[in-house]
């Protein structure tokens, strides 16, 4: 998504999504995993009438809100938005101006929309040809319109193409930068959009720098460090600028070398410690290999408020520790809900027995490892102190830092207002009132000063610049292929002195852009752009100006550096059409895949894996659990309501297994994996198909793990996890596991 | 007995607060908890009004999804006695799901993990956090040494603070690695 128009987050909020007249949901399941939020789904149908549409491989809770369902065969959902976007084209329902305007590369999902005919779409997907014209007709005429998603667009190889797709099927519809529309990303963890703009990320460095020695000079700089000694601790500047292995396959960087395994790059040595603080890693793809893994390390360091349930899987003898860390609750500091809002999350009680928060862990660490104060420096630079408050002095050192993202405007002090006046703002637009008037509720960003009011709609171009509007982000250039990148006249957002597009502002064109004189003074103190200048003198110039700091551009149908220039539908790498699996075939196989050689079409062509394996394999999540399930499962209260793991399976499907409800069952994997788990018969998912939630930990292969814990830490429920059993197969570019369209075969235990 | 007992027991008694009062004297053993003077008392004013006199509230954050809930804590001398929705917040508007509302009962949840520990020769030893700090950084600092700084991989989380995570991949960096990740990624 932020190779289409510069910034991957949803564009929107919870609250705007009651300014909908239609809401389409892929691959998500807010009535379940966000209920609160889905509060304001709700709304809009009470409020505007909104049809809800709902295209998933199941009969969800949120699908028994919507108005229409339309079940799809798990990993099509690039077929299925190309079918809508062919009667789309075909009726003249698509935005011309905002495409002309907005929009570079059409033409070519055009050419290939052609090729979508609803018979062909309804062949791929299983959803009539008929329900996709109902569907198409409601959504296209019913504007705004907000597109939702969630991991069921991303974990699939062509994860990153299906989260391409969503946005150009918004953009022609001209759903972009409105209110009631928008590409809305529902984030699973309550901070996986601030850590993820804090880049705890193996590509890039905080604010998405990416990892150039560019980038590490102006973080090496801005942490008051000398970039030479930071290059040093690194094994080399190539190194330091090599994207790391991931959550996802850390697990080839241990076990590469044994037969069989995906070759590495990683420095010439094999991973031989693992240092995990606040993941529960029982609950990413190939268990088994993760198990492998755990077994073969020399040191595991697990720091979490309950058992890491790592440590229960592994067969390790020593050098596996637990460390107790705090609860969120027990320390303070801000975090960013799946809006861009930040709030402040204010301490209620002291850690409770001897756990310490995260940070004073990492402290300690850096104390003993010996980089303490070069690590801690950057919260003294601000104010030219001698000591550091945590958190506040960090809140305040992003701030100064961390410009792509505009987080110049969130220091401490103001978030904490906020949060201290959440009664002031309104729910729907976020506006505040009173003390808070000018702001938005959470400050979203872009916050491009300390005065700004947070941009609670992306891309708007209805307001100015000051009051949260812009364009596109000017991220790929000026041009490709002799066309202009630059947004056409007209767009750009309102009270600008520029009225047609722009590029992102430097030292250089600042002048010239704007319209404006530098003086002697401020030629001095500014940066060479927008994204380093810590003067912030662009910035504030800019918003004199009603200028967009990160220029005015169109965002883009066609990324010309992915393996696939616009999405194109490449079936599961174990897909239960093998017919398609030809006509679709996947990517070639991918050499240093974050530093992993990572298996595609050798992995899909290998055998026909229908056969053995006939039954598709979907996973999601619990409205009482979240995650790997560690902390909730470690709550009586929650843990009664699934007390054991269970696999929901339609009567049909069990019945031809000799498989009556309650029965325990087993289901096999293409890995030669195994999991033993308890039938729950449910019309929710169509006899194809199986489901599993995601969140259990504690058995493994048919084996109870209870007697691994130590005294008095075992959670209330334990189980096999899904995760066991989930199929290999990584995104071509982003690497996330494709959990969501496996196969399985299935036998009564 | 002390007076207010007695009183208590010489006027009409429900069948429903007898048996409380039975199930609270069973928890103190039968005999003690009349035997001594100065375990029961009358409730002060205070506390008839308010069961947690003196506790103050205190406006956070559910830590389960991304929605962003607000929560109402109260606390009374370090310790979160009650967990309330929080009406006026725009996001959440009073609600809570499941989960939300488990917060309080997940920060004091018994099963927590409670002191450092290690695991030797295949059993759990209780060990002090100097001696985790001390054994830990001298196997990192050995390892980074012999293999390089690329043979370890920190995996860190979207349930930190944004302040935490920040500086958790700036360990990362400092160490002198990008294998770091978090679950974004999955």
């Amino acid at each position: 998504m932020a190779n289409t128009w510069g910034y991957g987050a949803m564009t929107n909020s919870l609250g705007d999504i009651q300014n909908a007249k239609a809401i389409i949901i892929f691959g998500a399941n807010p009535a379940v995993n966000h209920p609160v939020g889905f509060g304001h789904f709700l709304k809009a149908k009470e409020r505007n009438n909104a049809q809800i549409i709902v295209v998933d491989p199941r009969y969800t809770k949120t699908a028994a809100k919507a108005d229409i369902f339309a079940q799809i065969r798990p990993g099509t959902d690039i077929p299925f938005m190309y079918g809508m976007l062919n009667i789309i084209f075909k009726n003249g329902w698509e935005d011309k101006k905002f495409i002309k305007d907005r929009v570079y590369g059409i033409e070519d999902i055009r050419k290939e929309a052609a090729k979508w005919t609803p018979e062909k779409v309804a062949d791929v997907t299983g959803v009539s040809a008929e329900k996709l014209m109902q569907i198409t007709r409601v959504y296209a005429k019913s504007t705004p319109g907000t597109l939702i998603w969630a991991m069921g667009l991303t974990q699939h190889t062509i994860g990153s193409s299906n989260t391409r797709m969503a946005p150009i099927l918004q953009l022609c519809l001209g759903n972009m930068g409105v209110e009631g529309g928008g590409t809305n990303i529902l984030r699973g963890h309550d901070n996986v959009q601030g850590a993820t703009d804090m880049c705890c990320l193996s590509h890039t460095l905080p604010g998405y720098y990416g990892l150039s020695a560019g980038s590490w000079k102006y973080f090496a700089k801005s942490w008051g460090v000398d970039y030479e000694w930071l290059a040093g601790r690194f094994k080399d500047k190539k190194m330091m600028s090599a994207k790391g292995f991931t959550l996802a396959k850390w697990y080839s960087g241990v076990l590469a070398g044994k037969p069989g395994e995906d070759k590495i790059h990683n420095a010439g040595t094999n991973l031989k410690a693992l240092f995990v603080m606040g993941n529960g890693i029982t609950s990413i793809a190939q268990q088994a290999k993760v198990k492998e893994a755990l077994d073969n390390l020399e040191l595991i360091v697990l720091a979490d408020p309950f058992v890491n349930e790592a440590a229960i899987l592994t067969d390790k003898k020593d050098d596996v520790f637990l460390l107790p860390a705090a609860t969120q609750f027990e320390t303070s500091g801000s975090v960013t809900a799946t809006n861009r809002s930040a709030q402040w999350r204010y301490q209620v009680v002291e850690p409770m027995y001897e756990s310490k928060p995260d940070h004073e862990i990492m402290f300690e660490f850096a104390k003993r490892l010996g980089f303490y104060d070069e690590y801690t420096k950057g919260m003294l630079i601000r104010e030219n102190k001698k000591t550091f408050k945590f958190p506040e002095d960090a809140t305040d050192e992003i701030a100064r830092i961390i410009k792509t993202i505009g987080l110049t405007g969130w220091t401490s002090k103001r978030l904490k207002k906020h949060t201290d006046n959440w009664h002031m703002f309104d729910e729907v637009s976020l506006r505040g009132t009173g003390p808070m008037k000018g702001e938005y509720y959470g400050l979203p960003w872009p916050c491009w000063t300390e005065s700004h009011s947070g941009s609670p709609v992306l891309y708007n171009i209805n307001r100015s610049v000051k009051e949260g509007g812009m364009g596109f982000r000017n991220r790929f250039g000026l041009e490709h292929d002799g066309q202009n990148l630059l947004a056409g006249k007209g767009s750009a957002p309102k009270g600008s002195s520029n009225k047609d597009g722009y590029a992102e502002i430097t030292a250089k064109n600042i002048e010239s852009v704007l319209g404006i004189k530098l003086s002697a003074a401020e030629k001095k103190k500014i940066g060479k752009n927008w994204k380093v200048d810590t003067s912030n003198i662009i910035a504030e110039k800019c918003m004199e100006a009603g200028i967009a700091p990160y220029g005015n551009a169109k965002a883009r149908a066609k990324v010309w550096t992915f393996p696939d220039q616009i999405p194109m539908h490449r079936e599961p790498l174990h897909s239960p059409r093998q017919d398609l699996a030809k006509k679709y075939p996947s990517y070639k196989d991918k050499a240093n895949h974050y530093r992993v050689d990572t298996k595609y079409i050798s992995k899909q062509t290998e055998k026909d894996w229908s056969k053995e394996f006939p039954i598709n394999l979907v996973t999601g999540r619990l409205v009482n659990l979240n995650g790997a399930g560690m902390e909730n499962r470690a709550s009586k209260y929650l843990a009664e309501l699934t007390p054991e793991m269970f696999c929901d399976i339609h009567p049909g499907l069990a019945a031809n297994h000799g498989i009556r409800n309650g029965d325990m069952m087993w289901v096999h994997s293409p890995e030669g994996t195994k999991i033993k788990v308890k039938a729950k018969f449910s019309y929710s998912v169509s006899e194809d198909r199986v489901f599993l939630p995601m969140h259990f930990a504690g058995h493994f292969q048919g084996e109870d793990l209870s007697h691994k814990y130590p005294e008095g830490t075992k959670p209330y429920a334990v189980g096999e996890s899904a995760n066991t059993v989930t199929n290999y197969g990584y995104d071509i570019v982003t690497q996330i596991p494709e959990t969501k369209g496996g196969l399985c075969r299935i036998e009564k235990a | 007995m002390t007076s207010t007992t007695q009183n208590a027991l010489s006027t009409k008694v429900g069948r429903r607060s007898f048996l409380k009062m039975a199930a609270v004297a069973g928890a103190f053993g039968a005999t003690s908890a009349f035997a001594s003077s100065g375990v029961t008392r009358a409730a002060t004013e205070d506390e008839v009004k308010n069961p947690f006199p003196g506790s103050k509230n205190v406006r956070t954050i559910c830590t389960a999804c991304s929605v962003g809930c607000g929560i109402t804590a109260e606390v009374q001398n370090g310790v979160w006695v009650r967990q309330e929705v929080a009406q006026d917040h725009p996001v959440s508007l009073g609600g809570h799901c499941c989960k939300g509302a488990d917060m309080i009962d997940m920060v004091r949840s018994e099963v927590r993990l409670k002191y450092p520990m290690v695991k030797e020769g295949g059993q759990w030893k209780r060990i002090s956090w100097d001696t985790a700090y001390e054994r830990i950084s001298k196997k990192l600092d050995s390892l980074r040494k012999k293999d390089g700084p690329d043979s370890t991989i920190f995996l860190g989380s979207a349930k930190m603070s944004t302040e935490q995570a920040y500086y958790f991949r700036k360990f990362a960096a400092f160490y002198g690695t990008n294998n770091i990740d978090h679950q974004a990624r999955i």
